[in-house]
């Protein structure tokens, strides 16, 4: 058993425990498979040629010289593959090649198939493609100002929006106007969140592998083929459906294969042009074909954090209660849809907790722009309103002069209610989260009380435990697992769930070892391949615990009902007396009575015939308001987050140092706190270095080429080191949620929201310095520490203005 | 990666020799130590050296014996040779004890890998690390006539000797090797030349393809310190936007001559401002004669940076570079 | 024009090895494309993110910006070689106990940074252990776990847990 001696403090032997990871040693002995591993006979190298240009027509592409040069197998095009898609069923508006114009530097135009990778290189150098260069779009203003004298990026989607617009959405709750009109205090601002990327530390890389008729003979006498894809995804079902869609292969023909997937966050979450690239190559050539991206290509491929624009007004009372909050978000979408049309409502709609409302109005509009496409990186489309957000409370906190993190409690939503928008909150550990970071941080004695240049910033946010609604709609479940336990004792479970790193293999191992009592080991997790293992919509909106869990859970209590019926048989007792726990089944009131799981398993199996159950889960569908886009941000349930960030800021240079940020997170409960831990820490970091140092720029017209990303490299595109990573420390928090397994949320995401704002809020506590735009790096600080210095506002701030507290108290600084 | 040959030489002399004789074949060619910097470049496939092709050939320079050691002086100075490891020269007892800027240079530079692979003579003659540079721009180091950053993303360029190219001088090593008054010698086809290290990097508007004196057949063999006087001591500082594996924002390399508490004369070499190792005479002749106070190294780091000229986002790079020679005078003179 | 191609004799994990290479291959793709050695990983192919650190003659290298040269005559460990028959590598084992691997990619580069970090120094502080680790990216940990991995390692090493594996 792998419980390792911790103490059992729940009703579970394993759940609540720290466990290995079913992975973990193949991992840490480089016996785990990734796709760029895997080598298959024969198999040749892909290559995509790329557009230099951020927006031209394709006048002509003539790949005849490469398809003549030695070692070239096949070139396609996008004539090849006419069809559009996009994760969004509404938004198809990328082809796997481009066909008629190119809309970002990067944008593929046409693919190779070499024997290796030199060879292909070399064949791309040969494609002449003639382009009409085009006016292009950088900034989002400029591009929605566009009146069509130059071609917008993409055709109008409505007769009043310019086709610059992905998304408009414009939505009111309460009274916005009246109640900001009455309030005591009301605080605008305007902020600036720069994009980021995913930067996960495996390439994309997929493999495609056609096998032309032989032995799949459709209904109609014609023979087919079978179209094999392996793929670095994280949403393998959604890829299946568009290869078969684009590339006209019967699903039932097409399989698409996970390996393991070296990190994610949301950048692996829609098909890519290198998945349709090796499919249509394979076809051509009948070899399997491999494309891996290149670091470079992953930073134009993107789909990270989109940058916005936004302006915050809110208000409130005397006494510190919210009273309206009214935003104005404008978000830079890049060429492509993507996941824009979500990530427009997300930017308003995830807002509304933990603090209660009144009332609230957003105003959001996606604009496309010659760049490359945003989408969802982790903590979609509401890291970046939370920063905003957070520092509006700061900000008002400091006017109202009452402690922001008093003012969070004041305003706190509490459990098993509605938001202003009409989302179902339950489980709510929200106020713990606020004592645990207040309690650990010593905010009591420190908060305003630093030295000046040192400062603690406090701030709290919500995530989405998963989506009520699936990214097409259908009325099927949204997980899916199967079991079946064989004659050994051992547990097979069948799972679609997308391991991204994140730990969802072993999460459904547990499940099974706990609910079957098995011990961890004699659980296989088969996996990722939508021949044998049923749909899951992938790994995405931090779903993939609660809704696997739950599914997982539904199978094995299946199994378990039939183990306790068979041996409460033997036993002659009631089969709710029968505990299956430690790799045996015991009689609950008398636990000397016992026999191996194996025995168990094999009378049940004697009983009902060979052993195996499905199980599903759906979520709650009408727990939402009835406006349009409801539905979006409705989730069964919501985690809850609260940091406290420590920062020490050199006024002269403007570097600020991350000292400590303390993660209390509400996960619902921790299936195993190793897990959870690693998490929050990883979400924490990621939003660290969001905030002090990384930037997803590209040139403009003015700067060189334009349209070119300013650093694609990990050496340019900075992400923290091990050196400049502040100490974490976790802090869980467990509501136990009534829907979730075993009372279990979300930890991948929600605990990245808060980092930002906390930093930027510690910063003003340290110098009294508000930074409103990211990233806090040298020269955006330093520039901010100039202003300040010019408007003599440089200074510790104080908690109660009037009181004339001095500008700074060290002697009330506990010591180190 | 382009397909490229390897010759290992033997001797510098040999190394010499080999790239003669590519060249004469028509084949371009590279001299290469740790790769590090190379092998970027080439991945990247930018051209090593203006005009020139992505090497053919590649000359091995670690196979050259006895290359990567510190041999000292009868003087009190000492030989390093051209290709030991930044990492080894950051731990020489000797280099540490007599030339504790060069060490510490050393031990700053990029990440613990890089430097277990990077020699000192790569250190310094890599190519610039400029973003246009790296990603393909024709740009004045590219054998072009524009410098992108001059109405571009120039965050990271120089404020000190731009015109026409704004690149900075990468190197770590260099600012310390220059505040030590070493002396670099380099062997060519004509034999060997010895030159201060001051006059081994060329400014832009001197030559805006090449950032030193070297020819393409040459190479640079080892450096030269003077022997430290006694009341020498020396230190090297350097800011970065991440911790490892990036290059100065702004770094400085200080040689302190002391007498008691006194300085008599003082060495400052700036990095990661300027497109060669930035020396400022102004801020080391207000320290000649003084005894250190904060007051004083104050005013030096701002001597040191008053001729500083700032594009259009990178004025930061001023305050950050004053600061950083201030704090290191006044740690390194009032230090025990 | 096909390259030019040399035999490279060199060390992996205990096997001497003899192979014909392009001469312009990197260490990174010997071990993975002719010796079929897939563990070491590349993130970046540039040198810039440290999952191809392998192991070369003690010390943590990254594998795709050494020419398959420099490796002659030497001896290399990759994560594949720290495991003896027995069992794992202390630090293969901590990595797995303390959740130090999430997605895994950058892990073989690190375990290699930290091996070749105990085999100098059997009790490092947690501030050598960054500085071991600092050219070594991981974009999912935050680092902190791997902190405690190593810890744990070191531990169990001074505590005599073997350390198998073909470097010795």
């Amino acid at each position: 058993m792998s419980n390792n001696g911790r103490k059992i403090k729940s009703d579970w032997n394993l759940i609540g425990t720290p466990m290995r990871k079913v992975e973990g040693l193949d991992k840490s002995t480089g016996r785990a498979l990734y796709t760029d591993d895997l080598v298959f006979p024969g198999m040749l190298h892909g290559k995509i040629l790329r557009s230099p240009h951020p927006h031209a027509r394709i006048v002509s592409i003539d790949t005849s010289s490469a398809e003549a040069l030695d070692g070239v197998h096949g070139v396609v095009t996008g004539q090849d593959m006419p069809t559009t898609y996009g994760i969004i069923p509404w938004t198809p508006d990328e082809y796997p090649l481009c066909v008629d114009r190119v809309r970002y530097v990067g944008d593929g135009v046409a693919a190779v198939a070499a024997v290796d990778e030199d060879t292909a290189l070399r064949a791309l150098e040969l494609i002449e493609v003639e382009y009409e260069e085009l006016p292009a779009f950088f900034d989002p203003f400029e591009a929605l100002e566009a009146d069509g004298s130059t071609p917008y990026v993409h055709e109008p989607k409505k007769a009043d929006w310019n086709g610059n617009v992905t998304k408009k959405v414009h939505l009111e709750f309460g009274e916005v106007d009246e109640l900001m009109d009455g309030s005591d205090a009301v605080v605008e601002g305007e902020y600036f969140f720069e994009g980021s990327t995913h930067t996960a530390i495996e390439p994309h890389c997929a493999i495609g592998l056609w096998q032309a008729g032989g032995g799949f003979q459709r209904q109609d006498g014609e023979s087919s083929g079978k179209l094999t894809v392996w793929s670095a995804t994280q949403v393998p079902h959604y890829l299946h459906r568009e290869l078969a869609r684009v590339l006209e292969v019967d699903q039932a023909h097409v399989r698409v294969l996970q390996p393991l997937v070296g990190g994610a966050f949301g950048g692996k979450s829609e098909p890519f042009d290198l998945e349709f690239c090796v499919a249509k190559l394979s076809m051509i050539t009948g070899r399997p074909v491999k494309i891996l991206y290149t670091r470079e290509e992953v930073f134009y491929a993107h789909r990270g954090r989109h940058p916005f624009h936004m302006k915050y007004r809110t208000g409130a009372t005397a006494a510190g209660k919210l009273t309206s909050v009214d935003a104005e978000i404008v978000l830079d979408g890049g060429a492509y849809a993507s996941f824009g049309l979500v990530t427009t409502y997300y930017a308003g709609q995830l807002l509304c907790a933990p603090y209660e409302m009144p009332a609230y109005r957003f105003d959001s509009t996606r604009v496309y722009t010659n760049k490359p496409a945003c989408g969802p990186k982790r903590g979609h489309g509401s890291v970046q309103p939370r920063f905003a957000f957070e520092v509006q409370i700061d900000k008002l906190s400091e006017r109202l002069d009452l402690d922001p993190i008093e003012f969070r409690r004041l305003n706190f939503i509490g459990s098993n209610t509605r938001t202003i928008n009409e989302l179902r909150v339950t489980s709510n550990g929200f106020m713990e989260c606020l004592e645990s970071v207040e309690r650990e941080s010593a905010w009591k004695d420190r908060f305003r009380k630093l030295p000046f240049g040192c400062g603690l910033g406090v701030a709290g946010s919500t995530y989405i435990t998963g989506t009520n609604y699936p990214i097409y709609p259908n009325d099927m479940p949204q997980s899916g697992v199967q079991m079946q336990v064989d004659r050994s004792g051992r547990v097979a479970v069948f799972s679609g769930a997308s391991e991204i790193g994140q730990g969802c293999d072993s999460m459904v191992a547990y499940i099974a070892a706990e609910e079957l009592g098995v011990p961890l080991d004699y659980v296989r997790v088969l996996r990722g391949d939508t021949d044998f293992t049923p749909v899951d919509l992938g790994a995405y909106s931090s779903r993939v615990t609660f809704m696997v869990g739950n599914a997982a859970i539904d199978a094995a209590r299946k199994l378990r009902g039939m183990v306790q019926e068979a041996v409460a048989e033997e036993w002659d007792v009631k089969p709710g007396e029968v505990l299956l726990a430690g790799g045996l089944a015991l009689w609950a009131p008398d636990t000397e009575r016992q026999m191996h799981v194996k025995e168990a398993f094999n009378l049940a199996e004697a009983k009902f015939g060979t052993l195996g159950s499905t199980g599903s889960y759906n979520t709650p569908k009408d727990v939402h308001g009835e406006y349009r886009g409801a539905t979006i941000g409705a989730s069964p349930a919501y985690s809850f987050t609260a940091h406290v960030a420590e920062v020490e800021v050199d006024v002269e240079t403007g570097i600020v140092d991350v000292k400590k940020i303390w993660v209390a997170h509400d996960c619902g409960r921790a299936l195993n706190p190793v897990l959870v831990e690693g998490q929050m820490e990883g979400s924490a970091y990621m939003g660290f270095g969001e905030a002090l140092m990384e930037e997803q720029v590209f040139k403009d017209a003015e700067h060189g080429r334009a349209g070119l990303h300013d650093a694609p490299s990990l050496l340019d595109y900075r992400i923290p080191t091990s050196l400049d990573t502040p100490e974490l420390q976790s802090l869980i928090v467990e509501s136990i949620d009534p829907e979730g397994p075993y009372g279990a949320k979300e930890a991948g995401e929600g605990p990245l929201h808060p980092s930002i704002p906390a930093i930027a809020n510690a910063i003003y506590d340290a110098v009294g310095v508000r930074m409103d735009r990211l990233p806090f790096s040298p020269p955006n600080v330093w520039r901010a520490l100039e202003a300040a210095r010019e408007a003599d506002t440089l200074r510790k701030p104080i908690l109660n203005p009037g009181a004339g507290a001095p500008t700074s108290t060290p002697e009330l600084v506990p010591g180190d | 990666m382009k397909a490229f040959a390897n010759q290992n030489a033997r001797s510098v002399e040999e190394a010499v020799t080999l790239a003669q004789q590519s060249l004469q074949g028509g084949q371009s060619v590279s001299f290469v130590g740790g790769g590090t910097d190379l092998l970027q470049l080439m991945k990247d496939r930018v051209v090593n050296r203006p005009g020139s092709e992505l090497p053919d050939v590649l000359v091995n320079l670690k196979t050259v014996g006895g290359l990567d050691q510190v041999t000292p002086s009868a003087q009190g100075g000492a030989t390093i040779g051209g290709m030991i490891t930044l990492d080894a020269l950051s731990q020489n007892a000797l280099v540490r004890d007599r030339f504790r800027v060069l060490a510490e240079a050393a031990e700053s530079v990029a990440s613990p890998q890089i430097r277990k692979a990077g020699t000192l003579a790569g250190n310094v003659c890599q190519r610039p690390w400029c973003w246009y540079f790296r990603n393909g721009f024709q740009c004045y180091k590219a054998g072009g006539s524009v410098c992108y950053s001059v109405r571009g993303e120039n965050q990271l360029h120089a404020i000190f000797g731009g015109g026409p190219s704004y690149i900075v001088n990468p190197s770590d090593v260099a600012p310390a090797l220059v505040a030590l008054d070493a002396s670099f010698r380099v062997v060519g086809p004509e034999g060997e030349r010895t030159l201060s290290a001051a006059d081994f990097f060329v400014l832009p508007r001197q030559d805006a393809e090449h950032e030193n004196v070297l020819a393409d057949d040459e190479v640079l063999a080892s450096v030269e310190l003077p022997a430290p006087g006694s009341g020498m001591r020396s230190a090297f500082h350097k800011e970065m936007d991440r911790e490892a594996w990036t290059h100065a924002l702004a770094s400085a390399a200080v040689v302190l001559d002391m007498d008691g508490g006194v300085v008599r004369s003082a060495r400052i070499v700036l990095g990661g401002v300027a497109p060669i190792p930035w020396r400022v005479p102004e801020a080391e002749a207000l320290l000649a004669g003084n005894r250190v106070t904060p007051e004083l190294a104050r005013a030096v780091g701002a001597a040191a940076v008053a001729g500083a000229r700032a594009m259009s986002k990178n004025a930061y790079k001023i305050p950050l570079a004053r600061s950083v020679v201030e704090r290191t005078v006044l740690t390194l003179a009032t230090s025990a | 024009m096909s390259a030019a191609t040399e035999i490279v004799r060199l060390t992996v994990n205990g096997d001497r090895q003899e192979v014909g290479v392009p001469t312009h291959f990197t260490l990174l793709e010997t071990l993975r494309y002719a010796l079929g050695l897939t563990g070491s990983k590349q993130g970046c192919d540039k040198g810039d993110c440290g999952a191809c650190t392998v192991i070369l003659d003690g010390e943590p290298t990254l594998s795709c910006i050494t020419p398959v040269w420099e490796a002659e005559g030497r001896t290399v460990t990759t994560v594949e070689g720290l495991a003896s028959r027995e069992a794992p590598h202390p630090l293969q084992d901590a990595f797995d106990l303390n959740g130090a691997a999430q997605c895994g990619f950058c892990t073989p580069g690190i375990l290699c940074s930290a091996a070749a970090l105990l085999e100098r120094t059997g009790d490092p502080t947690r501030e050598q252990i960054k500085e071991a680790l600092a050219g070594n990216l991981c974009r999912c940990t935050g680092y902190t776990k791997i902190y405690d991995a190593v810890e744990a390692a070191a531990a169990a090493m001074q505590n005599g847990a073997s350390v198998g594996g073909a470097s010795g």
